[in-house]
């Protein structure tokens, strides 16, 4: 048999998927259905700990939060990066330079990011001090610490990691369109932003895609930025469902709680992933 | 050795890229798969090298059954279209790595590296990598990489497809050197007509995972076995007038051709339905054959004969007319059809008759 | 130069300044004495610069009721780190080898599952896989962490070395297979080699990634073998009393450093490495 040998050697990562990845999510899926608490509980429960779980406070906190952190890290690190992409790609000088200052947040972890931009935003040391020390002794800029507004300094976290990557994966894109197309529109001379709007970047939509699709999946996945940066807090004011699944998990030990939190995180990630379906069935379609 | 494939079937999921295969290349013969891309060439190859598993048949190599053996074990070299030269090996890595697997002693590889590179012209490129080689260079070292094997059984698939005009003549040239010098047995797959006919002691013309016809490149050009053959060989392409038989003579339109010149296989029933070819060296002016009244449409000069179009009825008829000729010809003309050279293929089946 | 042009210039420093200012404080503050940051701000340049704070983050700063420094998780990090790139990246070219090049039946399978499983949130499988991993005796073990960060690396460096192998012509395998090379030997003697950059991107990506986790390490490394990223994050936020804002920016950037030499070091590599990740295929 000619693929004896691949087929030995794919056997072990057939059977860790199957097992470590789609096992241990139907495990979870079948204890959010049942009776568990602080140990799970074989018995089946329906859907209770669903609506138990919608009628946590700190839950709907976490997951209406997962929807402002969302739309707009999208919203902003998509605007930054293409901004930036379509910059750079009008030949710049320096742009070695810009390249390398605009990619260093992705070397770097989240936990590293969320400490470095709680300082910054620190009350105490960070920009407010700052500007109070340069004679605005009224300046106030307090979001880390106040419970209406911590959400959004996750952004700010969120899009100076991220922006970088959606610029380099348009750049990428910007860089393969045919060099053709922009001899002839110059021959027609059309000016060069109407290139942009009407021509390059409709070509490029389904990276764009991508990128919201990547996005999207990394903030359902979100986890230690908000740990280091905010611990979720002031109280649970900017508690994200990721951070929400592993304190229910380990913490305080609700594993019934914490498995259908995790059941609807999973649920996001397939709802994060649908355009990118849609294209590809799309694209067979054609 | 000879190379017997009896019954071959082969399927990608639900697509039968091979039905049904019978082919017979003897000792010291040179065969060739001809037809057009995505008929099945290169997987009937791949089957005879044991490279893919195939769905049912037998294939026999110097008549021993070696349809369940690996293709190292069935005495055949092989090249590649694109090459296929391991890029990070020198061409004396690429030529030598298949003697090493089966670990020769080294004074034979030696020899026999040697010999090929020799015979190659390729002596001075040895330590090279693929990479430093133009693509010429690189299509002799992988010939190379095949003659060390010194196999009676060569398969080549399109191994000139990616090379320029200049260079592919020349090639084709080596290649026949080649196997004059050594005789082996060979299939090699194309899909362009000049290197079948000028390369080939018979050809094998698929279409559709079949073979329509396997035959000397005189017989294929002189009588094709059936309407697609017929087609697609020969440049310019063979005219085709759709007609009736009826009482030896082709209905055309009004017009009636009289078909007693012309030898059928199998005479016929009244009013069938066919296509009566004529390559365009048999459509002449004042030569042999039926005489009919055309319309002088255009002339394509092609050097060393010019086509003329002609129009007969609603059909268009194209000439191969010697250049001095064509020059004054215009307006109404009477051209003749050598009809004891043409073709006739049932419309239905579309057969030889 | 137009004024078009001066304001992409204008705004392109700005969005420098931008990515730059969070680095540019942390270092900064790293090397003030306490007392100066007290008295003045973190954008300010630091009259008299040194390493005090930084001997201290590495080698005294407490991480809970231990006062040893960051050294403890960088050690540990690096013990986690070396088995798991090694050996997750092996897996990966191995696996995309026989997916690519092979193509055995249940390959396009195993692939569509991998490329969801990649998707999958760590936090749906955690606890099970908690589980399992105390049930075979790995929970809380070096081992452990190392056999998770395998686990979890395999759909992204089997999907990174499918792609590229697939993406290589049929024919050289055929070419190899005449020549009579079986699986292994082909590997070695003809992918492998060919399969120089895409290792490295991978290998960076492995490296930058699993020296940047901290779930995994806090889920399953157990207190002895706590990542850096861990211990960073107890040593800042789980400190009493005053903020020793110096230090803890110290150990800040001792755990940010590898990853950003590998990035400095490794320029574009990093950048198809990120993207082939991100992007999957
Ligand atoms: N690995 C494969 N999987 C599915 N279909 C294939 C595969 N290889 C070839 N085919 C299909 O088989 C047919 C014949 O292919 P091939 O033998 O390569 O044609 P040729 O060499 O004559 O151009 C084509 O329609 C092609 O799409
Ligand atoms: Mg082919």
């Amino acid at each position: 048999m000619r693929s004896l040998a691949a087929r030995l050697v794919l056997s072990p990562t057939a059977l860790i998927t199957l097992v470590c990845f789609y096992g241990c999510a139907v495990w979870t899926a079948y204890i959010s259905l049942t009776r568990s608490s602080f140990f799970p509980n074989y018995e089946f429960s329906g859907i209770a700990q669903y609506t138990r779980l919608f009628s946590t406070e700190r839950w709907n906190v976490a997951y209406a939060n997962m929807f402002i952190f969302g739309v707009l890290l999208v919203a902003g690190a998509l605007a930054l990066g293409i901004i930036l992409a379509l910059m750079i790609d009008r030949n710049v000088r320096g742009e070695g330079f810009f390249r390398t200052i605009m990619l260093y947040p992705l070397a770097m972890s989240f936990i590293v990011t969320g400490l470095a931009w709680q300082w910054v935003l620190s009350p105490s040391i960070g920009v407010q001090h700052f500007v109070r020390d340069l004679g605005f002794p009224d300046f106030t800029f307090d979001w880390v610490a106040r419970q209406d507004r911590a959400i959004y300094t996750l952004v700010f976290a969120g899009v100076w990691h991220q922006a970088g990557l959606i610029m380099a994966i348009m750049l990428a894109g910007l860089r393969g369109v045919d060099r053709d197309i922009w001899k002839a529109t110059r021959i027609e001379g059309i000016p060069v932003w109407r290139v942009y709007l009407g021509i390059v970047l409709p070509m490029l939509r389904p990276l764009v895609v991508t990128c919201v699709v990547l996005l999207s999946v990394a903030v359902v996945k979100s986890y230690d930025l908000v740990v280091a940066m905010t611990g979720g807090g002031p109280g649970f004011a900017s508690d994200l469902p990721g951070k929400f699944v592993v304190e229910f998990s380990f913490e305080r030990a609700n594993i019934g709680q914490a498995s259908a939190a995790a059941v609807v995180m999973l649920g996001s990630i397939f709802a994060a992933l649908a355009p990118y379906f849609y294209i590809e069935m799309r694209r067979k379609a054609t | 050795m000879s190379v017997n494939v009896q019954g071959l079937r082969k399927s990608y999921g639900a697509l039968d890229v091979l039905k049904d295969i019978n082919l017979d290349v003897r000792e010291g013969e040179f065969t060739v798969l001809l037809g057009p891309s995505g008929c099945g060439k290169s997987t009937l190859l791949s089957a005879i090298a044991g490279l893919d598993p195939i769905n049912a048949g037998r294939i026999d190599i110097a008549g021993i059954d070696v349809t369940d053996r690996d293709p190292a074990a069935r005495g055949i070299a092989m090249v590649f279209q694109s090459y296929a030269l391991y890029p990070t090996m020198t061409v004396r890595g690429n030529m030598t790595f298949g003697l090493r697997v089966k670990r020769l002693p080294k004074p034979e590889i030696e020899k026999r590296l040697t010999w090929a590179a020799d015979m190659l012209q390729i002596t001075d490129l040895l330590d090279r990598k693929p990479g430093q080689l133009s693509g010429g260079q690189r299509q002799r070292v992988a010939i190379g990489r095949a003659l060390v094997q010194q196999a009676r059984v060569f398969l080549f698939d399109e191994p000139l497809s990616n090379l320029d005009a200049k260079l592919r003549a020349e090639m084709r040239v080596e290649i026949k050197r080649l196997h004059r010098e050594l005789a082996p047995t060979v299939v090699y797959v194309t899909h362009d007509q000049i290197e079948a006919m000028t390369l080939a002691s018979r050809i094998a013309v698929m279409r559709g995972g079949r073979i329509e016809q396997y035959a000397t490149p005189d017989e294929l050009y002189e009588r094709p076995a059936t309407l697609f053959v017929a087609g697609f060989v020969g440049a310019p392409a063979m005219n085709f007038l759709p007609v009736i038989l009826r009482g030896g003579v082709a209905e055309l339109g009004a017009l009636r051709i009289p078909l007693d010149a012309y030898r059928f296989t199998s005479p016929p029933a009244d009013g069938t339905p066919a296509v009566l070819g004529v390559r365009p060296e048999h459509v002449t002016i004042g030569g042999p054959g039926v005489a009919v009244a055309t319309e002088t449409l255009f002339m394509e000069p092609m050097g060393a004969d010019t086509l003329g179009w002609f129009q007969l009825g609603a059909q268009r008829l194209s000439a191969r007319l010697a250049p001095q000729l064509a020059r004054g010809i215009d307006g109404a003309q009477t051209v003749a059809l050598d009809i004891a050279n043409a073709s006739i293929f049932d419309q239905a089946t579309e057969l030889r008759l | 130069m137009s004024v078009g042009r001066i304001g992409l210039y204008i705004f392109l420093a700005g969005a420098a300044l931008f990515f730059a200012i969070p680095l540019l404080i942390v270092v900064m503050t790293s090397l003030k004495p306490m007392d100066e940051i007290r008295a003045g701000s973190i954008f300010a340049w630091p009259m008299a610069p040194g390493f005090a704070a930084w001997v201290k983050a590495w080698s005294s700063a407490c991480t809970g009721l231990a006062c040893n420094g960051i050294q403890v998780g960088f050690w540990n990090s690096f013990q986690i780190l070396i088995p798991s790139v090694v050996l997750s990246v092996s897996a990966g070219a191995i696996n995309g080898y026989a997916l690519a090049q092979w193509k055995p039946p249940g390959a396009n399978m195993l692939l569509t599952a991998l490329m969801l499983g990649a998707f999958i949130p760590y936090q749906v499988i955690l606890y099970p896989m908690v589980k399992i991993m105390s049930n075979v005796g790995l929970y809380n073990s070096l081992p452990g962490i190392v056999a998770i960060h395998i686990i979890f690396g395999l759909p992204v460096m089997t999907l990174i070395f499918r792609n590229f192998y697939a993406g290589l012509p049929d024919e050289l395998l055929k070419a190899a297979r005449v020549d009579g090379a079986g699986f292994w030997r082909i590997f070695w003697e003809i992918m492998l080699p060919i399969s120089v950059n895409i290792l490295v991107v991978a290998v960076i990506l492995q490296v930058t990634g699993i020296w940047n986790d901290y779930l995994l390490g806090l889920i399953f490394a157990g207190r002895e073998y706590a990542p850096m990223t861990v211990q960073l994050n107890l040593i800042v936020n789980s400190q009493m009393g005053e903020q020793e804002h110096n230090v803890n920016m110290a150990a800040t950037l001792l755990t940010a450093l590898p990853p950003l030499l590998v990035y400095v070091a490794s320029g574009r590599y990093f950048v198809r490495g990120i993207t082939a990740g991100a992007v999957k295929g």
